[in-house]
């Protein structure tokens, strides 16, 4: 039984060098979002939030990602390079939906020109709600969707990985 | 010049050469002009040009519905603090409005939305790319008309 | 729909996939060797039906909606449209509240101009620019999250009103924030003013004339860059400005080192603003009431967003609903000139013109089709490679 001082600690040590190993290499899509969102995630890359240092690297091309973060609500323009991006990214592959709009449309359900939400269009492994969610909950999502990711030859231990998702262990 | 000034050489404008309009004044800045004939709406932009007062804010379309059967298409310009709105009315069977994008560049925008959200067909207008619309939404149909049916757009 | 008269466009696509994929593209540029000879902009990634959904919405549900019209700039568009209805209900808000409305637009002015500073160093290739810039954007982050508890939609209007009060605690926090602020955007103007390399991707580029911007209807610091004396606060003063009045910065170079230099000169005249409020903020009622039905009507409501002037226009018809709700944005004016600019120009300088008009940039995977003379069918560009042929282009020239 570990004390809470170091679970923490000792939680972002092993994501880190997991993460490290397995560099998730991240694509960023809006479809048709106001922007909130991504500029949320946008900061996360900046200074004070730093999801670099987590071993997440921000790619361009969707050939090369691993996980695509969504933004937006879909809208009927954006959808068909949703699926083709999607298409185009190698397995294993997941979706997050980041913001009320990607998951259901949020403000602009039922508008004539969106599809109301990312799982719509494509399937979804994760979504983080918000409008927009902070950078802390985008990293939050983030960090829990690369914990249920196991990676072959480097696995988190099982303690590690319920106290991943176990709010009061992770308080520390 | 002031917004006493600006509505009185605007009204001064919009009243010459015998022009079919009605003017009123809804608001101490703001003066409202009925355009009843469509040829005299480019006359009637470039002499507020001509004056400095033709800086053109919006190109707004409104449907008044089936049952009416016509359309209020407001050309608002803002000199300054005041706000100058031309008013024409079309039909909504083929509504027609000529372009101002030979005098006015910014217009092109504005004619662009107006068309593929009303149907008003601008002519002289040099392309009918949809600006906001998507490339695989069907002909014919305008969101923005009161009878728009969403369920005619097959997800 | 079959009304183009250019020959169909395929995509010859980059690296080994599928064959020819039609990709429609947010900006299509025909290029004469490097230099543009035609540039057309075609939207519609960020179009979610807004207009028409107001429609079907209470007044008080497109409240709501209208804050997420953009997120960068979500107070003023929230802000235009309250002051739209209250003129139609013959409602006018109390003036501590005003004043607050206005204290919050001008920090939402410098957030916004924080961000497009940090975008455009990175179009430019700066991207320790890019960090510097969004690592001290967090203080007015933390102030607006201060005041309203959010950091992006604040959400501080209601109809006759604000939802929120300031305390001493926070009118401490956003003084010595706005301290810090000043001072950091002191430095950023000696950067731009001085710095060798990044005068290269702006002085004497994308020159706008005082005509030129009139006539192409630009708005907001693009046009006061070309010495176009529009500014909404000054021009038709709204909310609190007319208790509160700013002057307006005006620059007679036109190019895109006088856009970024407009930009952070116009930050000192936000910061003495929201000084001046707190030290007279007027005491009294933060809403006013607003009956339930919108009495019939027209409404134009212009304001002064952190990229121009941004239009509202609506009609009630007396019910419980808009008739119409009309939102004129800033970008679609500006737009036109970066079009038109933009020939004439080499392909490396566009992302820097776009830049600097600093546009809406709703959607990050924007594509540009170039075409050319030997290839009039085109290839399709993705903007990351765009802004890398610029960032390489600066950097031949240097060697």
């Amino acid at each position: 039984m570990k004390s809470h001082q170091n679970f923490g600690q000792e939680l972002l040590k092993s994501l880190k060098d997991w993460a490290r190993v397995s560099s998730p290499w991240v694509l960023h899509f809006n479809t048709g979002s106001c922007n909130g969102c991504d500029i949320e995630i946008l900061a996360t890359l900046t200074p004070r939030y730093d999801l670099e240092r987590l071993g997440v690297k921000l790619q361009a091309s969707p050939r090369q990602a691993d996980i695509l973060l969504c933004t937006g609500p879909v809208t009927r323009q954006a959808r068909e390079r949703l699926v083709r991006i999607y298409a185009q990214m190698p397995e294993p592959k997941y979706v997050v939906a980041i913001g009320s709009c990607a998951i259901s449309g949020g403000v602009f359900r039922g508008c004539y020109n969106v599809m109301d939400g990312i799982d719509q269009v494509i399937p979804v492994s994760a979504y983080i709600p918000g409008c927009p969610p902070r950078p802390e909950a985008v990293i939050d999502g983030l960090v829990k969707v690369l914990a249920s990711i196991h990676s072959p030859g480097h696995k988190i231990p099982p303690e590690i990985l319920e106290g991943a998702l176990d709010p009061e262990k992770v308080a520390a | 010049m002031n917004s006493e000034e600006i509505i009185t050489v605007a009204t001064g404008v919009v009243k010459s050469w015998d022009w079919a309009t009605e003017t009123s004044q809804p608001l101490p800045k703001q003066l409202d002009v009925k355009v009843k004939l469509i040829k005299e709406l480019v006359p009637i932009i470039v002499g507020l040009r001509v004056k400095r007062l033709g800086y053109l804010a919006a190109i707004t379309g409104i449907d008044l519905g089936p049952e009416v059967g016509e359309m209020d298409v407001l050309y608002q310009f803002c000199p300054g603090d005041v706000v100058i709105t031309l008013r024409v009315r079309v039909p909504r069977q083929e509504a027609m409005l000529p372009s101002l994008c030979e005098i006015i560049p910014s217009a092109e925008v504005f004619e662009r939305e107006l068309q593929e959200m009303f149907g008003i067909q601008m002519l002289g207008l040099h392309t009918t790319e949809h600006l906001y619309l998507p490339d695989d939404w069907p002909d014919g149909v305008y969101p923005m008309r009161k009878d728009f049916d969403p369920q005619i757009l097959s997800h | 729909m079959n009304t183009k008269q250019e020959p169909q466009r395929f995509v010859i696509p980059i690296g080994p996939q599928h064959p020819a994929l039609k990709e429609p593209g947010n900006f299509q540029f025909t290029v004469d060797g490097e230099i543009v000879t035609k540039a057309f902009v075609r939207l519609g990634y960020a179009h979610r039906g807004i207009e028409k959904a107001a429609e079907e919405r209470t007044w008080i549900q497109d409240l709501y909606l209208i804050e997420r019209v953009c997120g960068i700039c979500s107070h003023i568009h929230a802000l235009a449209y309250c002051l739209a209805v209250e003129q139609l209900a013959h409602v006018e808000a109390p003036p501590r509240a005003q004043a607050i409305r206005v204290l919050v637009a001008e920090l939402e002015r410098i957030h916004s101009h924080f961000l497009w500073m940090g975008v455009s160093g990175h179009e430019a290739g700066f991207d320790t620019f890019f960090m510097y810039s969004w690592r001290d954007r967090e203080r007015v982050m933390n102030i607006l999250e201060k005041l309203t508890g959010n950091r992006v939609n604040y959400s501080a209007n209601v109809l006759g009103g604000v939802k929120f009060d300031l305390d001493k605690e926070q009118i401490a926090s956003i003084r010595s924030g706005i301290d810090f602020l000043e001072e950091r955007t002191r430095h950023y103007l000696d950067v731009v003013a001085t710095d060798f390399m990044f005068l290269q991707r702006t002085r004497g580029i994308g020159v706008m004339s005082r005509a030129q911007a009139e006539i192409m209807g630009a708005v907001g610091p693009t046009a006061r860059a070309s010495n176009v004396a529009r500014d909404v606060r000054k021009d038709a003063p709204y909310a609190a400005y007319k208790e509160y009045p700013v002057d307006i910065i005006l620059d007679e170079r036109g190019d895109l080192e006088a856009r970024f230099e407009v930009r952070l000169k116009e930050l000192f005249e936000s910061f003495y603003l929201i000084r001046k409020i707190l030290d007279t903020l007027p005491g009294g009622e933060l809403t006013a009431r607003m009956p339930r039905k919108v009495p019939a009507g027209e409404a134009v409501m212009r304001v002064e967003a952190p990229r121009g002037e941004l239009l509202y226009f609506i009609r009630s018809n007396g019910s419980d609903k808009p008739e119409r709700l009309k939102i004129r944005t800033p970008t679609i004016c500006n737009l036109t000139s970066v079009v038109k600019l933009a020939i004439g120009h080499q392909l490396a300088d566009v992302p820097m013109i776009l830049a600097g008009i600093d546009p809406c940039f709703s959607c990050n995977d924007r594509s540009v089709q170039i075409r050319t003379s030997s290839d009039p069918d085109g290839r399709m560009l993705s903007w990351d490679e765009l802004r890398q042929h610029g960032i390489d282009f600066y950097k031949r020239l240097e060697k």
